[in-house]
Parts: structure tokens; C-alpha cells; sequence
């Protein structure tokens, strides 16, 4: 019987079946309607039957009428006009008195996505919404979310998004849960309307259904706490406390939707809170026990730890045991585990680390064993420690003389040499003895660099780097350019002369090859190494917070944002971490575009000649023209206490009261008449000319205060080096002689670095523009605002004293382009409590024309990403102290208005400053967006 | 969430397969295009999810036939893991036993099944208690059920008949019994079972020893009645916890079914539930490197050079069971050198046995059952053929290349932890005749021993 119903021929069939349709017996029909369904799932056409089993709908059967039903959500939507037939009996249903039935008949309706069939949904629906039995409530709310996808107007103009949400409340745990799911997809392709309207009391509601909801619905409700942001930390703490239990959950799924809640909600959490650490302790064991799953299970979960260990390692510090791999775990499984435990070596684990990848090394799979030995040299890199017993496990494994291990090796023993140079190069030897087995590109070019780099200690270099010469022409790329370099390495070196004539020869062929220039040619071949980061595969940083918002999900396991792989979902809004805040405060951003925007009347900071606030100043020796000026060499350690020193006080001049660090660094607006817009076309005209940033002149110390002196001026970057350049016009009745400037110890140790060169007298309204080169050693006080110079000049009739303040800009040095890999490695090092969000208004340059711009100014592009229509920029800075700053500029070509966030390890201070001058060359036309601001020392 | 509902024959047939939210953009079948790129073959090597044309695929395996859910935008693989497994359980459960032969029988009930499972893709419930509500379709079974059909007793009842053994076949009939069945029996059965994960370092030291076991609940009851299951007493969890004045039981973690009642764990380690119908996990547990015994098995292997081109392997191979104890179905690997050609060797017993396999270059030597106490030896010489260089002939290197020698094995009423079920009370007693069977098994996981 059972062949009968997976009959072969289809005409007979159709036949046959449209007879027994019609049979009167009631079982003769259901096994009809059974080996149609039958057919329709292994595909055969039996859309021809259509009238005949709507016909057998109306039945007091429930078996027959599910069975029926079952085919009509399948052919529906190819025979539109038959599926009008059974409308009336879908109405019919919704009124019967079983609420199986009522149910079953709401729920296939929804699934019929034909058009006409949806107008008779709706007076069902409503009476559905709010039917006595839970079972048929909870069809309806999932029903809504069908309706939605077919016809969003109609749900809206009918009124059931606010049934939907007023079964947020009811008493039944399963019609709650349904309503949380289907509000939650309604809301996702509606960011803007704010369906779930997450508040404190509605949050509440959800924590209760939590506890008695099937697990299911436990996951949608979790699901939906997570896109929540809690107002504060304490709000925070209590949500997480509520949510806890949830990790002790049998399915796996709970669990991770529960600590999607807890790693989001952390964030805000301050760390020194004795529940912080609490948290972190009760992450741990479900995630261990994941592991014990079957493999699919696990592999998804390790996935997901991978990213858990980069945001958070020290959840996971102490169970490195339970990565080690499993002789009969799948392949990808061991892959997986390998990775997460050198993201978990430290100098407590190494030695227990090392010894299981030598005994991976041994296994029978070609691809793991690779992946182990790489794993050793990774080891070495990340944990210096470990590196000299790296290198003799690594040793032992060539003396397998296994050719893959072999090859796998010296490929990593190279990074080792790269890393640690002149450390290990003992080795050598060893390596040496292994020439002739190695076929692989990677490990002769590996070679081949060895061999050059440590020509001086090889006896035989020349005759090595003979022999692989000798394949020269069946190289590929990779060797030929290694080959080339190092010939090239020893010749420039000049180490051991050759009496190889033929060698000397090729040598000088590939000489000429590379460039006709030595000098360039021994730039580029004896070029400093790039630097080799510790950990060459980690998630960037934005990319890493977004994927820990999507904990559990299949975008956390591609290790992809959604919107790389979900079809129509562009646009949506990309998750974050919520910034932390502490109760009380405000968790709204400071609007960084606005606070520009209101600056423009402050006046011009003049420091009265009077003043006592100059002490210091006046205390100066203001020596003639002729005179050096005194110079103390300022020490890093300085400029770092200086800026650690924890002057808080000062974001407040970055933040709130942008007021205060704006003008004086665009310099006497109201003398300019100056409006926004104004900047903005002094922007276009001045600074992107000239690549560098550079403020227009302002007047620093007017006539009426100087005895007829006025000074305006600005700062520029030039030529790796720093100006200022002043413009001194003599109002006064009587000719000005005998100049002289001095500055006050400032932030970052300014100095002029010679005297201020006015070689003519200055006569009665002559102005005069003098370039005054200055230089960073001068002595360092910290200053409010950081940026603040105070300055004396002095002439033959009096000593002025005058402040400006000097952009940000002017001292990032020209090497501030960060190592890709170190970039990454040091952002994820910076804690993310250093980091400030602020949003800016309005631009309109894309992100290539911004990177190049910023780039005048020393701000380096060290990596682009796009994602959609983001363009992600991640940029490093070095100030001349040697502080460099890192910072993510995110783009976004739809919407004008972007989230920046700065953060910080050394100062406050200095970040704000540096935010407020980032803010300017925005203005300027430099910048379009700020993301994340991060300075370290 | 869940778009379509896949189930499979090793094949790649479709047994079932449900359109959850009708996925208007293709009529084409999506998943028979992915497997006709890459063959049914690659869903046994593959994780999962993976992806193809907008549509991401995951899958799991379980008796030989694959459950495949596909979805189009970012839902939980987790969740959807855990409804296929779920999914796997209760057409268990209803159609009595996981083969092609019964989802094509059950076809109907299958459907009817998912249907109340899974709405527009959000999965609604997996419980027996509240689907057995508004399942309408009976089970179709392939032959009745009969306790005296013992033909394919396995583990459960391979030891004795006459002890109180319950036969496996016992355990694999539907949940909902036909209206054609004129005998109901009440069972319910009890199933502790635990996986052991093992390595041994080449000195001999125990270097890694877990333990992951469960307890599991098939419950053949037609009402709902509570059931008490009462563990050893001295069963602490944790590492500072201890309990009773012996050699405690003890478990490092525990996590429960949210039916169960543990409001007398706490004091007398009793579980309380009222078992749904089918099949449940109550209780998981795991316990790290402290094993309350001595691994199962040692092994002293010797590796050696023989002239020319032999290598020769010496295995003596100890089971420190208990001498009650025994183990079931012992198979030992021995990774051998890539070059082997041919293998000779000397066993203590004619039931065991050795061979060279071929392709993975192992040798397997099986021992069907071997009690606690006892001590087998075998010799194995394998010789090496010719590499591309001529004579593979036995270096160093070679050496090497023999292990790490794995072990996989029964241990049939036996539990690493310990863990005892000290009695199984339903109150209140159910009607007529009730059979309640507690069983005990330990299989190994991974069982590694470094030379």
C-alpha cells in the first residue's frame, strides 16, 4: 500500500485520484487526499485536482479537513481564482465551535497569498485576535505577521498592530510569545515606527512571561530584550540578574539567546562592580557545555565563542582545556577549536598549549596538521615566552621529516625570525639540512629569505641561493620576487663576496632588472620588515561589536554582518553596543555638529598685559633676536603623565561647551563676520588647497591692546614641519624695532625653534608676514584647552602677552600610517570605556575625496571597508609626542547625519581636543564622519 | 525564521518537505538545486549552515536520513538545530522507530505534525503533552509490535534474558498506540546514559578525562502522572560541594528540563516530573578530569624496528573494569605509517580480530567482549612498501607516524560518575500493569592514547 502512494505514472494517477475524491466513503477520500499530498511532495503537479479536494473541505472530519487544508496552502497561489471557492468555507471555520478548527482555518488563510483572499480575512482575523481559547490567539498573532507580508497597508489601516501589541499582555505565555515574534519581524522591515515600544514596564511584562513561556517562546522574548538599551546601569544589572537563569537552559538555544542578552547589557555594566565579575563567572560554564553537543551543535557554538573570546577572553581564560580537539571530531570542529586556543594562549597556559599541537602535529589529516604547526609559530608570536620552546617543538617536528610538517615549519620559523630577529638563528643549520624537500612555494620562498636575511652567518649562502636559482624560470611569482630581493639583499650588503662569476652575474642581471637606481633599489630590498602582528585573523573591531549583537544567529557563525547575506534587508539599521553609561546621566550622545554650530560669537581669547595669570611668562628672559632661544627637551614620559593626568575637567570643553575650544582655534570669528557658511567657503578655498589643514589668520592681539601692534596669524604643517605665521602691523605713531617672541610652556612642548626674523625695522602702517619654524621641545605644562599657547612678544616699546590656540593637526606627524595588523591588534586593546560616540550633521564628501583630504592633514587611511552603503574608514594618527590615535570614520552616502564615538585611554582631555579639532576640519570640508575616536599612548 | 522543512533519504529524496512561508520570489526547489551541485555525499562532511543563493541550509543526521531546514534571513542555528533534533524525537515518537520505510508510512502524521510545530516558520511547541491535543493522523506501523520478537535485540538486552533486562525493541514503538492494539503496556523507561572522553599522554599519565552523561526518560504512560526519580544521595555537584561520608558521586555541572521539579533536590536528590509522553532528556551533567575511577582501559604499546622493512607492534591491552563489569564491542586504531602494505598478526583469542584498512591506513583490531580484569595482548607486524623513492624503508620517521591509537566501546550497566538511580515512584500508581526499567550504559566518546 505504501508504493501505491508514491505511484509513478502521473496521468493515471490524476485519474484514478479525481475518482476517489469524489468517493462518497469518507475513508476512501482521505487516502485520496493522502496520495495527492504524497505526489505534491515529491513533486509531482497535481494542481489539476484543485476543485475536486476542495470539494471534500467540508467535512466534520479533522483528519481529512487538515489533510485538505495541507493542500490548499500549497496550490493556492497558482490557482488564485479556485482558492475564492474556499473562502467561504474558510469563514465558515473560523465561526465553528472547536477551536481546532477555528485555529487551523486562521492559520491556513494566512498562508494563501492571494490577494482577493485576504480582503475576507480581515473580520475573521479581528474576531480571532480576541477569541476565548489562547490556542487560536496565538494563530491569529502569527497570522497578523502573514497578513503584514502580503499587505502591509491593509494590517496598518485595519487596526491589528495594536491588537497585536495588546496581546503583549495577555495572560497566556504562548499568545505573548507569538505576539513578541510577530511584532518583532513587523518592526525589522519597519525600523522606524517603533512597534515594540521597549520601555521599563513593558520590559517587565516580558521578564514575567520569560519564566513561564515554552522554551520557544522564550527565545523570542530574550531575542527581543536584546535590541532593548537599557537606560542605565542599574537597570542594566537588574535585567541581567532577571536573565541569568536562562544559561542553565537544556536547549541550546535559550542559552545563547540568553547570553546575547548578558554580553550586550555588559557593556554598560562598570567593570570594578563585584556583579561584573559574577557575570563573567556564569558565562563560562554553559558555554563549556556546548561543547559536549553533537558536532553541528558545536561547531556553531565555537563559532560563536571565537567571537566571545575576542570581545571578552577572560570569560573563557581558564578553560583552555576543553578546546583541545577530539581524535573523532569533524575536521571543521577541529579547525574551529584550534583557532579559539591560540586566541586563548597566554604565558599561564603555553607549556599545556604546546604540547598538544605537537601531538596535533602527528595526526593523519594533512589540513589540520598544517593548521597545528602554523598554530606553534603563532604561539611564539603571541606569547614571547613560549617562543624559544615554539622553536624546538617546531625543531622536532622537521626531524619527522613528514615533507608537509617540514615545509608547514620553516614557513612559520620565518615569521619567528621575523619577530624575534637575531634570536634563534642557531637553527639555521637545521633548516638548512631540509633544502631539497621543500616543493611548496610558501616554504622555498621562506627559505630563500632565510638564506638572505642571515646570508653573513651562512657559510654557504651563496651556493644555497645557487641551488634554488637554479629552478629559477619554473618559479612561481611568489619565489622568483623572494629570490630576486634576497640576490639583491647580499650584494647591497656587499657581505661576502662572491667569486661565483656566474652568480655575480645573475645578480647584476636582476640588479638591473629591479632598477637602473641602487639607491632606490637598496631602499626597497633593505627596506624596514612590516611588523608582524601577533594575531593575523581578527575580526575588526566595528564588525566585532555588531556580530556580538547578533550572538546566536547565523551571522555570528558566517562571521558576516546580516546584511551580507539577507536578501532585502539593506538599509536596516546595524546594531551596537550600547555606550556605557552610569545612572543618572543622560545616554544621548553629546551632538557634536550642534555644539560647532553655536560657536561663533565667542571673542578672541586676549590675555590681558596685566595679568597675573602669566607668572610664569613674565618670569621669562625675553633675549634679543640674536639670542638661542632656550630650549628644554621635553621627555616622552612627560608628555604621556601630561596627558594622563586625569584633567578631566577639560571635556567639558570638548563636549558641552564646544564654545570654549572652537573660536580660538578658528580664530577671531566676529572679526570675520563669521557664520558657518563662511567657514565652510574659507574651508574650500584655504585649507584643501593646500593639502595640510590650516586656519585662516586670525588676530590674536589687537592694536588697541599692544600699543599699536597687531598681531594675527595662523599655524601650518610644512614640510614635516611646524609654522607659525605671523602677520605684525605696526598701527602705532612711531617705527617698531628690536622683536622677539617666547611661549609659555604649552601641552606638547611648542617652541620656536629659532628667533623671530624682522630684519627691517617696521614702520607706521607697514605689516610685515614673518614664517616662525617651531619645533616640540620645548618645556611641557598642561594647558586648558590642551591646545592653548600662550605667547609673549616683545618690541622696543613693550612686552605684549597674547594666547591663541593651534589645531590638533598641526601635530600629527607625517609616519602616522599604523601597521594594518598592529592597528587591529591595538584597537582591540584599547578597553572600550575609553571610547566616546559623537554624531556630526551634514556632509557631503564621499569617503575616497575625505581619506585624501584627511591625508594632507596626516590623517592615514590604514583600511577601508564597505558594507553597503557604509564605507568604513579606519585611520591612525601619531601626534609628535609619540601618542597615536585611532579612529574609525564611518560613511554612510543615504542619510547626512552619522554616530561618532571617541575613546580613550591616555587623556580625556587630550581626546576631546582632539574630537573638537577633528569637528573643524570636518567644517572645513575635511571630514565627513567620526566614528570611533580612539588615543592611546 | 524556518522557510522550508526538509526530510531526506541518504538518498536525497524527498520524504517530506513543507514550505513554511510559502516562498513566492522561486518556484523552483531551492534544495534540489544546492544537492544536485553537491551531492547528498558532501551533508556528511560539511558543517553547517551553508549557504546557496540566498538561502542558508542546516542540517542534521539521524538514523541515516537528514533533516533540513532552509531559511532566507538571520535566525538562530541553534534554534533551528535544536527543532530538527527535536523533530527527529517526536516522528520517533509517534511512528515508532527513525527509518526511511516509516516516513514514507507516515507521511501524513509527519506533516500534520510540522504543521503544529512550526507556524510561518516561528516554531510553536515540540512537547508531546500539547500536541497529542491536535494530532488527528494515527501512526502506521510496519508490523505490530510484539515483545517476543527479539530479532534485533542490541545492547540493552544482549547480557541475559532472565535478569530484568528490558528488550531494546521495547522502547521503539509509537507513543500513541492504534486503535488496533488490544494490549497497552505501561512502561516507562529510564536510561542513564554517559559518554567518556579520554586521553592518555604517551607516559602513561591521564592527561585529559570528561565525562558527559544524561539521564533520559521514554515514557509510554497514557496520563499524566508524577514520577519521582531518586539519585545516589551522595550526588554533590560542583568542586566544593560534598556530600555523604563515602566516595561521593560528584559532577562538576547539571542543567535540567524545564519540567523538572527540583524542590527535593536539593535535600534527598530526587527529580520529580510528570513525564510527557515519548521521549526526554531530565537531566545533563559533566564532570572534568576528576574521574572517580580508574580509566576502562590501559594500554602498553611497544613500537619497533624489524629488519628491512617491518615495523612491529606490541599491544597489551588492560580492562580495569570491575571484574562484574564488561565491555562491549572494544575496537582499537592504530594509525600505521602511510606506506603499509600488508599486516600480519598474533591474537590471544579466535573471536578477535585484525585488519589493515586500507584507506585510512589503520590497523583495527576488535575485541567483541572483554571482562573487567582481564588482560589481552596482540602483535602486529606491518610491512612498509615503496614510496616514490624507492624502498619505504622503516626510519625514525616512521615510528612516528604509528598513532595516537584510539578506542571505542560499550560499557553496558555501568556509569563512569557513578551515578545511580536508587528508585523510580509514581504516584499516583498507575492502573493496571506498569513497568518501569531503569537501564545504565557508557559509551566512549573519544578514547585517546598518545605513543
Amino acid at each position: 500500500e505504501t508504493n501505491k502512494l508514491y505511484c509513478t505514472s502521473v496521468k493515471c494517477c490524476i485519474f484514478e485520484l479525481k475518482a476517489e475524491l469524489n468517493s462518497d466513503k469518507k475513508e476512501k477520500k482521505k487516502e485520496a487526499v493522502k496520495k495527492v499530498i504524497a505526489s505534491m511532495t515529491v513533486g509531482k503537479d497535481v494542481s489539476a485536482l484543485f476543485p475536486d479536494v476542495v470539494n471534500c473541505m467540508q467535512t466534520d472530519n479533522l483528519e481529512l479537513k487538515k489533510l485538505v487544508y495541507l493542500y490548499l496552502m500549497n496550490y493556492a497561489k497558482s490557482q488564485p481564482d479556485m482558492a475564492i471557492m474556499a473562502v467561504n468555507t474558510f469563514v465558515k471555520d473560523c465561526e465553528d465551535p472547536n477551536p481546532l478548527i477555528r485555529a487551523l482555518a486562521v492559520r491556513t488563510m494566512g498562508c494563501i497569498r492571494v490577494d482577493k483572499i485576504t480582503e475576507y480575512l480581515c473580520e475573521p482575523l479581528r474576531k480571532c485576535l480576541k477569541d476565548e481559547d489562547p490556542y487560536v490567539r496565538k494563530t491569529a498573532a502569527v497570522c497578523v505577521a502573514k497578513l503584514h507580508d502580503i499587505n502591509a497597508q491593509l494590517v496598518e489601516d485595519q487596526g491589528f498592530l495594536d491588537t497585536l501589541k495588546d496581546l503583549i499582555s495577555d495572560s497566556n505565555p504562548m499568545v505573548v510569545a507569538n505576539a513578541v515574534a510577530a511584532l518583532s519581524e513587523i518592526s525589522e522591515s519597519h525600523p522606524n515606527c517603533n512597534l515594540l515600544d521597549l520601555n521599563p514596564q513593558s520590559i517587565n511584562k516580558l521578564l514575567t512571561a520569560l519564566n513561564e513561556c515554552t522554551e520557544w517562546g522564550q527565545i523570542f522574548i530574550l531575542d527581543c530584550l536584546a535590541n532593548y538599551t537599557p537606560r542605565d546601569d542599574r537597570e542594566s544589572q537588574s535585567i541581567c540578574e532577571r536573565v541569568t537563569p536562562r544559561l542553565s537552559h537544556a536547549n541550546s538555544a535559550v542559552v545563547l539567546s540568553a547570553v546575547k542578552v548578558l554580553m550586550k547589557f555588559m557593556e554598560m555594566l562598570p567593570k570594578d562592580l563585584d556583579y561584573y565579575g559574577t557575570l563573567l563567572k556564569k558565562l563560562a560554564p554553559p558555554l563549556v557545555t556546548l561543547l559536549s553537543a553533537e558536532p553541528e551543535l558545536q561547531y556553531v557554538a565555537l563559532r560563536n565563542i571565537n567571537l566571545i573570546v575576542q570581545k571578552r577572553p577572560e570569560i573563557l581564560k581558564h578553560e583552555m582545556k576543553v578546546f583541545f580537539v577530539k581524535y573523532n571530531d569533524p575536521i571543521y570542529v577541529k579547525l574551529e577549536k584550534l583557532d579559539i586556543m591560540i586566541r586563548l594562549a597566554s604565558q599561564a597556559n603555553i607549556a599545556q598549549v604546546l604540547a598538544e599541537l605537537k601531538e596535533y602535529a602527528t595526526e593523519v589529516d594533512v589540513d589540520f596538521v598544517r593548521k597545528a604547526v602554523r598554530a606553534i609559530g603563532r604561539c611564539a608570536i603571541k606569547v614571547e615566552q613560549s617562543a624559544e620552546r615554539c622553536v624546538s617543538t617546531l625543531l622536532d617536528l622537521i626531524q619527522t621529516k613528514v615533507n608537509y610538517v617540514v615545509q608547514e615549519a620553516i614557513v612559520v620559523i620565518k615569521d619567528i625570525f621575523r619577530k624575534y630577529p637575531n634570536k634563534y638563528e642557531s637553527v639555521i643549520a637545521t633548516l638548512c639540512e631540509n633544502l631539497d624537500s621543500l616543493d611548496e612555494p610558501e616554504a622555498r620562498a621562506a627559505m630563500i629569505w632565510i638564506v638572505g636575511e642571515y646570508a653573513e652567518r651562512i657559510d654557504n649562502a651563496d651556493e644555497l641561493l645557487e641551488s634554488f636559482l637554479e629552478g629559477f624560470h619554473d618559479e612561481s611569482t611568489q619565489v622568483t620576487t623572494q629570490q630576486n630581493t634576497q640576490v639583491l639583499h647580499k650584494h647591497t650588503q656587499n657581505t661576502p663576496d662572491s667569486d661565483n662569476p656566474d652568480l655575480r652575474d645573475r645578480g647584476y642581471i636582476y640588479w638591473r632588472l629591479l632598477s637602473t637606481d641602487p639607491v632606490a633599489a637598496k631602499e626597497v630590498v633593505l627596506a624596514e620588515k612590516p611588523l608582524i602582528s601577533e594575531e593575523t585573523d581578527l575580526i575588526e573591531p566595528t564588525l566585532l561589536e555588531e556580530l556580538i549583537c547578533h550572538i546566536g544567529s547565523l551571522a555570528s557563525v558566517y562571521h558576516k554582518p546580516p546584511n551580507a547575506f539577507v536578501e532585502g534587508s539593506r538599509g536596516v539599521q546595524h546594531k551596537r553596543l550600547p555606550a556605557r553609561t552610569a545612572s543618572g546621566e543622560s545616554a544621548e550622545s553629546p551632538d557634536a555638529g550642534q555644539s560647532v554650530g553655536g560657536v561663533s560669537d565667542a571673542p578672541p581669547a586676549v590675555i590681558p598685559s596685566q595679568g597675573d595669570l602669566l607668572g610664569d611668562l613674565l618670569n621669562l628672559d625675553l633675549a634679543p633676536p640674536s639670542a638661542s632661544v632656550p630650549v628644554v627637551p621635553a621627555s616622552m614620559q612627560m608628555g604621556v603623565d601630561l596627558l594622563g593626568g586625569g584633567l578631566d575637567s577639560l571635556i567639558a570643553v570638548g563636549l558641552a561647551g564646544g564654545t570654549g575650544g572652537m573660536p580660538a582655534g578658528l580664530g577671531g570669528t566676529p572679526a570675520m563676520g563669521g557664520g558657518l557658511g563662511d567657514l565652510f567657503d574659507l574651508g574650500g578655498g584655504v585649507g584643501m588647497a593646500t593639502g595640510s589643514y590650516v586656519p585662516p589668520k586670525a588676530v590674536w592681539l589687537p592694536a588697541m591692546k599692544a600699543k599699536g601692534l597687531e598681531i594675527s596669524g595662523t599655524f601650518a604643517r610644512r614640510g614635516g614641519g611646524i609654522h607659525m605665521d605671523l602677520s605684525l602691523t605696526n598701527n602705532a605713531m612711531s617705527i617698531m624695532t628690536d622683536f622677539a617672541i617666547q611661549f609659555n610652556r604649552n601641552s606638547f612642548g611648542l617652541a620656536p625653534a629659532g628667533p623671530l626674523q624682522v630684519l627691517t625695522p617696521l614702520a607706521q602702517n607697514q605689516t610685515i608676514d614673518v614664517s616662525l619654524p617651531l619645533n616640540t621641545n620645548g618645556p611641557i605644562m598642561k594647558m586648558e584647552p590642551l591646545n592653548n599657547l600662550q605667547v609673549a612678544v616683545k618690541n622696543n616699546i613693550d612686552v605684549f602677552y597674547f594666547s591663541c590656540q593651534y589645531p590638533i593637526s598641526l601635530l600629527f606627524v607625517e609616519d602616522g600610517k599604523m601597521d594594518r595588523q598592529v592597528f587591529l591588534a591595538t584597537w582591540k586593546d584599547i578597553p572600550s570605556e575609553n571610547e566616546t560616540q559623537y554624531q556630526i550633521k551634514d556632509f557631503h564628501l564621499n569617503s575616497d575625496a575625505a581619506s585624501t583630504k584627511l591625508q594632507g592633514s596626516n590623517v592615514f587611511t590604514v583600511a577601508k571597508r564597505t558594507v553597503d552603503a557604509q564605507d568604513l574608514l579606519y585611520q591612525s594618527i601619531k601626534l609628535t609626542n609619540g601618542i597615536w590615535a585611532l579612529a574609525e570614520l564611518r560613511i554612510q552616502s543615504i542619510t547626512p547625519n552619522y554616530m561618532t564615538r571617541l575613546r580613550t585611554r591616555a587623556s580625556l582631555s587630550l581626546s576631546a581636543s582632539l574630537w573638537v579639532q577633528f569637528a573643524m576640519l570636518y567644517d572645513c570640508g575635511f571630514l565627513e564622519g567620526l566614528d570611533h575616536f580612539v588615543v592611546f599612548p | 525564521m524556518i522557510s522550508q522543512v526538509f526530510i531526506l533519504s541518504s538518498q536525497g529524496d524527498h520524504l517530506i518537505y513543507k514550505d513554511c512561508i510559502l516562498m513566492h520570489y522561486s518556484q523552483e526547489n531551492s534544495l534540489d538545486l544546492y544537492l544536485k551541485l553537491v551531492g547528498i555525499t558532501i551533508l556528511l562532511s560539511v558543517q553547517c549552515p551553508q549557504r546557496n543563493k540566498n538561502l542558508n541550509f542546516i542540517h542534521v543526521r539521524h538514523s541515516g536520513l537528514y533533516w533540513v531546514v532552509s531559511t532566507k534571513d538571520n535566525p538562530s542555528p541553534f534554534t533551528i538545530i535544536e527543532f530538527l533534533n527535536r523533530l527527529a524525537a517526536l516522528t520517533k515518537d509517534y511512528c515508532g522507530s527513525l527509518s526511511e520505510k516509516s516516513v514514507r508510512m507516515n507521511f501524513a502524521l509527519i506533516y500534520e505534525l510540522l504543521d503544529e510545530m512550526v507556524d510561518y516558520g516561528y516554531i510553536q511547541t515540540t512537547s508531546t503533552d500539547i500536541l497529542k491535543n491536535f494530532i488527528q493522523t494515527e501512526a502506521v506501523t510496519s508490523k505490530p509490535f510484539s515483545l517476543f520478537d527479539l530479532s534485533n535485540v542490541g545492547l540493552f538486552g544482549a547480557e541475559t534474558q532472565q535478569s530484568k533486562v528490558a528488550p531494546s525493541a521495547a522502547a521503539s514503538r509509537p507513543i500513541v498506540a492504534s486503535h488496533g492494539e488490544q494490549v497497552r503496556k505501561n512502561e516507562i523507561f529510564v536510561d542513564v546514559v554517559e559518554r567518556l572522553s579520554v586521553v592518555i599522554g604517551s607516559n602513561g599519565v591521564l592527561m585529559k578525562a570528561d565525562v558527559e552523561g544524561e539521564i533520559r526518560v521514554k515514557c509510554y504512560l497514557p496520563t499524566c502522572s508524577e514520577m519521582r526519580i531518586g539519585l545516589n544521595e551522595e550526588f554533590s555537584i560542583g568542586k566544593s560541594q560534598l556530600r555523604g561520608y563515602g566516595a561521593a558521586v560528584r559532577v562538576d555541572e547539571c542543567s535540567f528540563h524545564q519540567a523538572v521539579k527540583l524542590d527535593e533536590f536539593d535535600t534527598y536528590r530526587i527529580l520529580k516530573v510528570c513525564p510527557s509522553q515519548g521521549e526526554q532528556t531530565l537531566m545533563q551533567y559533566q564532570l572534568s578530569d576528576e574521574l572517580p575511577c580508574a580509566p576502562p582501559f590501559r594500554l602498553f604499546p611497544t613500537v619497533e624496528k624489524d629488519y628491512g622493512s617491518r615495523l612491529l607492534i606490541f599491544l597489551k591491552l588492560r580492562c580495569d573494569l570491575p571484574p562484574k563489569s564488561v565491555a562491549i564491542n572494544v575496537s582499537v586504531t592504530v594509525p600505521v605509517p602511510k606506506g603499509s602494505l600488508s599486516l600480519s598478526q598474533e591474537l590471544s583469542s579466535p573471536e578477535q580480530s585484525a585488519e589493515l584498512q586500507p584507506r585510512s591506513k589503520a590497523v583495527l583490531w576488535t575485541i567483541p567482549r572483554f571482562p573487567g580484569g582481564a588482560q589481552l595482548s596482540a602483535v602486529f607486524k606491518v610491512t612498509l612498501g615503496f614510496n616514490a623513492h624507492g624502498l619505504y624503508s622503516v626510519r625514525s620517521a616512521s615510528l612516528l607516524e604509528v598513532g595516537p591509537i584510539s578506542m571505542s566501546f560499550e560499557l553496558p550497566k555501568y556509569t563512569c560518575t557513578g551515578l545511580q538511580v536508587r528508585f523510580l515512584r509514581l504516584s499516583p500508581t498507575q492502573p493496571g500493569l506498569s513497568q518501569r526499567w531503569v537501564r545504565y550504559v557508557t559509551h566512549s566518546d573519544s578514547y585517546t592514547i598518545r605513543i
